[in-house]
């Protein structure tokens, strides 16, 4: 009798336990940063052929002396080519990467990449029209970075700031934000680096390549438009200005070195 | 001895029950989120917003909500989304033509009502914030609204028990970040559906228009309606409809953010839901009543190169079709909306 009444009851508590909690979240997954590199591009902040020091002073093309309170720009969409046999190797398309003069931990972009020698490189200065629509992003791309218009909405591509005895605004500041993902004032460029002559990288199984590559401040004020503190101190707003001073900055990078 | 062994059984199974309660709750994070609805109402399009980038869940929704509310979001404490958005106001700010922000300073437009936001494609009177979830960033970084930093808010959330408790109940774990801050702000603000007014229920054929709204409802679908488009009584463009530019703000709306001549004078043109509670009216809120509004209509419109071309001819209104047209736009008034508990602080 009484285990006829047990059987059952214990059946109904059995389920009684399992039944509430059998719904298990699958997380959300954080971004995973790759510890599992074989190749880097190490950008070095400089000024012509001396290391950025930020706060020192320096002397552009047009005579005028600046020093650099700010240095940052994007890096996105990168492609490893082989020139020999056109062989194009993509990144995944959705890495965004930060690099900071002011923080030397964002200058060693690490990637993964198809075994292979390479001998050129290229990417987006800037980040693509897709994610300046898609709403709140995370990682390198989070606004709080500080590289995000919130009135209008986009990613500052590149940002140089600093103080110069030329310049008109408050306090002798310059700022240049450069941004603006569509219409004719975009400012994602495309940059093309070939490596010093013979040199390749060598992408191998089991070891690294690192690709170094100098991003010089000088760069952003000549070639192919004049840029001289003088006349023109600050450009915070997406237009022809900073399409302009975009096509001098993607002209900033040279490969000065590769090690295997 | 058969009565025991009932009690006994018995009392296992309450245990047993307790025990699986008990451990739900300590299991709550790990269980997930539980999702939410978005229902859209009868008639509405479909949403410009896409869900599937930000799941609804009512874990997330409380997050948004709570964070909503919390002063923590700004510099000093004292500012609070809802501060400026108040829900007996529609979300607008009651009876302020301009907002006040932080260190005494105002805002330099009208804080509009907040509802029916997922149908919104960009935020603001310029519509230059491209996406809901980005839009808070303006507000909270604004030195004359609440003056913070998005870092600081970050480590303000980050060092608070309850908040590190509601964003593993909505996301899962327990990292605070701005991506994920933001996405639950927008929760709260898409689930701001304001459709159950007297002209939702007359749709519906649960109620029935007096004849003084009727005649201002035709007035109105032959007048307004082809820019303040039924059902959101918007058509989300950018038109500019005759306000002469204010010298001491001079906002130039559109133009702002696409750099065009043609986008002069030109604002995202407003819902008239719940507009009688909203006032006063317009980008810089400067007319207090539907009456100064329609007297705009009707003799104030400023010739422009950009004035809309509806309104070349400015629209004559009779004493009477304004009197019409006033109880009709009452009719857009959702009470259940402003009062809805889900919404409130
Ligand atoms: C100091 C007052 C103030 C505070 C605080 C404030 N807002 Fe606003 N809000 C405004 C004003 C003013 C506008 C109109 C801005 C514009 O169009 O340029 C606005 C616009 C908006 C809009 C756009 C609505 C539309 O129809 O385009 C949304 C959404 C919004 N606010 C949400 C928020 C959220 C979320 C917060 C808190 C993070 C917040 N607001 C804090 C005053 C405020
Ligand atoms: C050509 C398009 C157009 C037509 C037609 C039009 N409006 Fe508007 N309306 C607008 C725009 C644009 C605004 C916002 C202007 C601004 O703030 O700069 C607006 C603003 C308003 C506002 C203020 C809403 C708020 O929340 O601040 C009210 C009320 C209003 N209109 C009522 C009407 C009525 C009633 C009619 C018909 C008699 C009408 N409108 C016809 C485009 C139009």
């Amino acid at each position: 009798m009484k285990n006829r009444l047990l059987a059952p009851l214990l059946i109904i508590t059995l389920t009684a336990l399992t039944v509430g909690c059998s719904k298990e979240f699958s997380g959300t997954g954080k971004p995973v940063k790759p510890d599992e590199y074989n190749l880097a591009l190490d950008f070095k902040p400089s000024v012509d052929s001396l290391r950025l020091k930020l706060d020192s002073v320096y002397t552009n093309i047009w005579g005028e002396n600046y020093s650099v309170s700010a240095f940052k720009f994007y890096i996105s969409k990168i492609d490893l080519i082989n020139t020999d046999s056109n062989k194009i190797y993509s990144i995944n398309a959705e890495n965004y990467f930060l690099v900071d003069a002011a923080d030397s931990t964002t200058w060693t972009v690490k990637l993964k990449s198809a075994p292979f020698r390479y001998n050129k490189v290229a990417f987006i200065v800037g980040v693509d029209s897709l994610r300046n629509v898609s709403g709140a992003q995370t990682g390198d791309l989070d606004p709080a970075k500080g590289m995000f218009w919130t009135w209008n909405s986009g990613y500052i591509m590149a940002k140089l700031e600093g103080k110069s005895s030329s310049s008109t605004a408050a306090n002798n500041k310059f700022e240049y934000h450069i941004g603006g993902f569509s219409g004719p004032d975009n400012v994602l460029r495309k940059t093309v680096l070939l490596f010093p002559f013979g040199e390749y990288s060598e992408v191998l199984p089991g070891s690294s390549s690192v690709i170094t590559i100098k991003a010089n401040v000088n760069a952003w004020f000549y070639n192919p438009h004049d840029l001289k503190i003088e006349d023109k101190p600050v450009v915070t707003t997406p237009g022809p200005e900073a399409k302009a001073v975009s096509e001098n900055y993607s002209k900033m990078f040279t490969v000065t070195e590769i090690s295997n | 001895m058969k009565k025991t062994g009932v009690t006994i059984t018995g009392l296992v199974v309450l245990i047993a029950l307790c025990v699986n309660i008990n451990s739900c709750r300590k299991s709550d994070a790990r269980k997930g989120p539980s999702s939410l609805t978005f229902n859209i109402p009868a008639g509405f399009p479909a949403p410009a917003y896409d869900f599937t980038s930000n799941p609804l869940t009512q874990e997330g929704f409380n997050l948004g909500k709570k964070l909503f509310y919390d002063g923590r979001l700004s510099k000093d404490g004292n500012f609070p989304c809802g501060s400026c958005h108040q829900q007996f106001a529609a979300f607008a700010t009651f009876d302020h033509d301009l907002s006040h922000g932080f260190n005494d300073q105002f805002t330099t437009r009208n804080a509009p009502g907040l509802y029916n936001l997922a149908w919104h494609k960009a935020m603001h009177w310029d519509g230059g914030i491209n996406h809901i979830e980005n839009q808070p960033l303006a507000p909270i970084t604004a030195p004359n609204e609440m003056a913070e930093d998005i870092t600081n808010v970050i480590s303000k959330l980050k060092a608070d028990e309850e908040y590190k408790r509601m964003f593993v109940a909505a996301f899962g774990d327990d990292e605070i970040n701005s991506q994920r801050m933001l996405k639950s702000l927008t929760q709260f603000m898409l689930m701001l559906v304001s459709a159950d007014s007297k002209y939702d229920r007359v749709k519906k054929g649960t109620a029935t228009f007096t004849a003084a709204e009727q005649s201002g409802y035709v007035i109105f679908q032959s007048k307004c309606a082809s820019c303040h488009k039924e059902p959101l009584f918007t058509d989300l463009s950018y038109r500019n409809n005759g306000l002469v530019i204010s010298n001491f703000l001079q906002d130039f709306g559109r133009m702002r953010i696409t750099n065009k001549k043609e986008d002069s004078l030109k604002f995202k043109v407003p819902s008239l839901r719940n507009i009688e509670l909203t006032f006063p009216y317009m980008h810089d809120g400067r007319f207090y009543t539907i009456d100064q509004v329609l007297n705009h209509y009707a003799t104030g419109v400023q010739n422009s190169a950009t004035l809309d071309p509806l309104l070349q001819n400015r629209i004559a209104l009779s004493t009477t079709e304004r009197l019409n047209m006033r109880a009709f736009l009452k009719t857009l008034t959702d009470s259940s909306f402003v009062k809805d508990s889900r919404f409130a602080e």
